[in-house]
């Protein structure tokens, strides 16, 4: 049984089908990639799943039950953890802190209005191991806004994994990086998902980071799937290339 | 350890004062204290979560208000009927919060000031309750409970002030440090994020606007039962206006800080007004002069503490 499982998912601004009629299955366990050419609809359909939108038709079915319609932090709480295209972090707070506030929502007594020792104790061993695993750890006591960006971007991703989350979304973990930032980045999340254990969708553009770190990619174009297979079949798909690898390539 | 230190001196000297303070000057004393704690009720919101509230002088009337009926139509001991009325107001904040939490930002801010505004109006309308115009009057300090006396005298009522102070200080301090703190924080910084990790912050803020109209509610009732009366003054905007100005003045984001603009507002508000009947005018300059020159206030001026610490 797939862990995420969307069916029909259609999302209309307006005259515009943003999403259209989206189906996909992510396995448990597995690296998926959404790509398509900017406006196909990636970021659109990470805010269905997540809560951030709500779909125009369609269902979001995650461990079998039924997300559509329920609110970002509801969603979030059932074990669905993202990272936001434009890092999105607390700037004045070190990255242990973003790391430890991640960690500590997943704990049943986040409302506690005093003291707190233990439960920050337990969120900071979650949260100090998510940052070891990104390679953050030298630093965790600095500011998170005075990071360098490619490290702001691991932060947001140690973050979704102190949640230790069931499923986590990374939308262009490597946007905006240098040419020698993403290659850093792009092989600290490699050694990170070759642990595995993890099931990740992660939507990106950069067709070398989808084939070097995916395990199968659905190809969005116009909002619809145009693809849905293992990178070698997608590379080679004539439709693919079409839309959008031969613009490229 | 040492800013313990420091409030531990500080507490200290505000426990001593009525042995160096002449008689009417505890008048001032204990009106600075009383808006040292609405002061700093209000900045859980402004400086902890960023929640600009317009309209605080509601949680200052509600309280006054709840307060002046309570001692003047029960026997309840004045120590009890402010502690209800404290807690009357945080729980009318409920509704207040969840209805301004609708919107964020500047309309927000709108829907507190819309609210207060309301309340002022209600006030001056519904007689039997709020003495319309003429206020309530008479107020008494009721004793009790066990015959205690003690706060009926100006002294007395000095440190039953200065007692829901340090009470209300030390729940604060605990509060901001705890993880309900901690989401407060994220709130402030970047409230989709707090949102996306799971956080209900809608929740979270309506829960801190309680909070802050409880504290603020009970300063309102002290000062009912101090000065034996109340009037709309105590829910007209003018008064949203300088607790925010004292919050601004003294440094957002710090406990201390409130207080101590409170202290400042009320000690240059005496001395001005002594001079011009203009005061206002003079104080609007200081205030300029402090958001231009000094944005992190006070307490920022003296010990150089970058804005966000916990005291």
């Amino acid at each position: 049984m797939a862990l995420l499982e969307i069916d029909g998912l259609t999302r209309r601004f307006g005259g515009l089908v943003a999403v259209d009629e989206v189906s996909m299955r992510v396995a448990e366990g597995e690296v998926r990639a959404v790509i398509g050419p900017n406006g196909a609809g990636k970021s659109t359909l990470f805010h269905l799943i997540t809560g951030v939108l709500k779909p125009t038709a369609g269902e979001v079915r995650f461990a079998d039950e039924r997300t559509t319609g329920l609110s970002a932090h509801r969603i979030c709480q059932r074990g669905v953890s993202r990272t936001f295209q434009l890092t999105a972090l607390f700037p004045e707070m070190t990255a242990r802190e973003n790391a430890r506030l991640a960690a500590q929502a997943r704990g049943a007594r986040r409302w506690q209005p005093y003291g707190g020792d233990a439960i920050f104790a337990a969120a900071d061993r979650r949260g100090d191991a998510a940052l070891e695993r990104l390679g953050l750890t030298d630093v965790a006591h600095r500011p998170a806004g005075l990071l360098s960006h490619g490290d702001q971007r691991l932060l947001e991703v140690a973050m979704g994994l102190a949640q230790q989350p069931r499923l986590l979304l990374l939308d262009e973990p490597t946007q905006g990086l240098s040419v020698e930032e993403t290659a850093q980045a792009v092989d600290t999340l490699a050694s990170l998902l070759a642990d595995g254990g993890l099931t990740v969708l992660l939507v990106e553009h950069d067709m070398e980071v989808v084939f070097r770190l995916a395990h199968r990619i659905t190809v969005l174009h116009r909002g619809a799937v145009i693809a849905d297979d293992v990178p070698a079949a997608v590379r080679a798909d004539p439709a693919v290339q079409d839309a959008y690898l031969g613009g490229i390539e | 350890m040492t800013s313990r230190r420091v409030l531990v001196v500080a507490a200290l000297v505000l426990a001593l004062l009525p042995l160096g303070l002449p008689l009417f000057a505890m008048t001032l004393a204990i009106e600075a204290l009383i808006l040292g704690l609405f002061a700093m009720s209000l900045d859980l919101m402004v400086g902890y979560t960023r929640l600009f509230s317009f309209g605080h002088a509601a949680a200052y009337g509600l309280g006054a208000y709840a307060a002046g009926n309570l001692l003047l139509h029960t026997d309840i001991p004045v120590v009890f009927a402010v502690l209800l009325a404290g807690a009357f107001s945080g729980i009318v904040a409920i509704g207040i919060g969840w209805v301004c939490t609708l919107a964020t930002g500047i309309s927000f801010s709108m829907l507190t000031l819309a609210i207060a505004q309301l309340l002022y109006a209600v006030a001056f309308k519904w007689t039997p309750v709020t003495g319309a115009s003429d206020g309530l009057a008479g107020i008494p300090r009721t004793p009790g409970p066990f015959g205690l006396t003690w706060f009926q005298s100006k002294i007395g009522f000095y440190y039953l002030v200065l007692a829901c102070l340090v009470a209300a200080f030390m729940f604060c301090r605990s509060l901001v440090a705890s993880p309900f703190g901690a989401v407060l924080r994220g709130i402030r910084e970047n409230e989709a994020k707090t949102q996306s990790l799971g956080y209900n912050t809608r929740r979270y803020k309506i829960a801190v606007v309680a909070i802050a109209y409880a504290l603020g509610g009970l300063a309102g009732a002290l000062y009912a039962a101090f000065a034996g009366f109340t009037n709309t003054e105590l829910l007209f905007w003018l008064l949203s206006g300088q607790v925010l100005i004292m919050v601004i003045i003294g440094g957002a984001g710090t406990l201390v800080g409130p207080i101590i603009g409170a202290i400042f507002f009320l000690l240059v508000q005496q001395y001005l007004s002594s001079y011009t009947e203009s005061w206002a005018l003079f104080f609007g300059l200081i205030f300029i002069f402090f958001v231009v020159c000094v944005p992190r206030g006070l307490l920022g001026l003296v010990s150089g503490r970058r804005a966000g610490g916990t005291v």
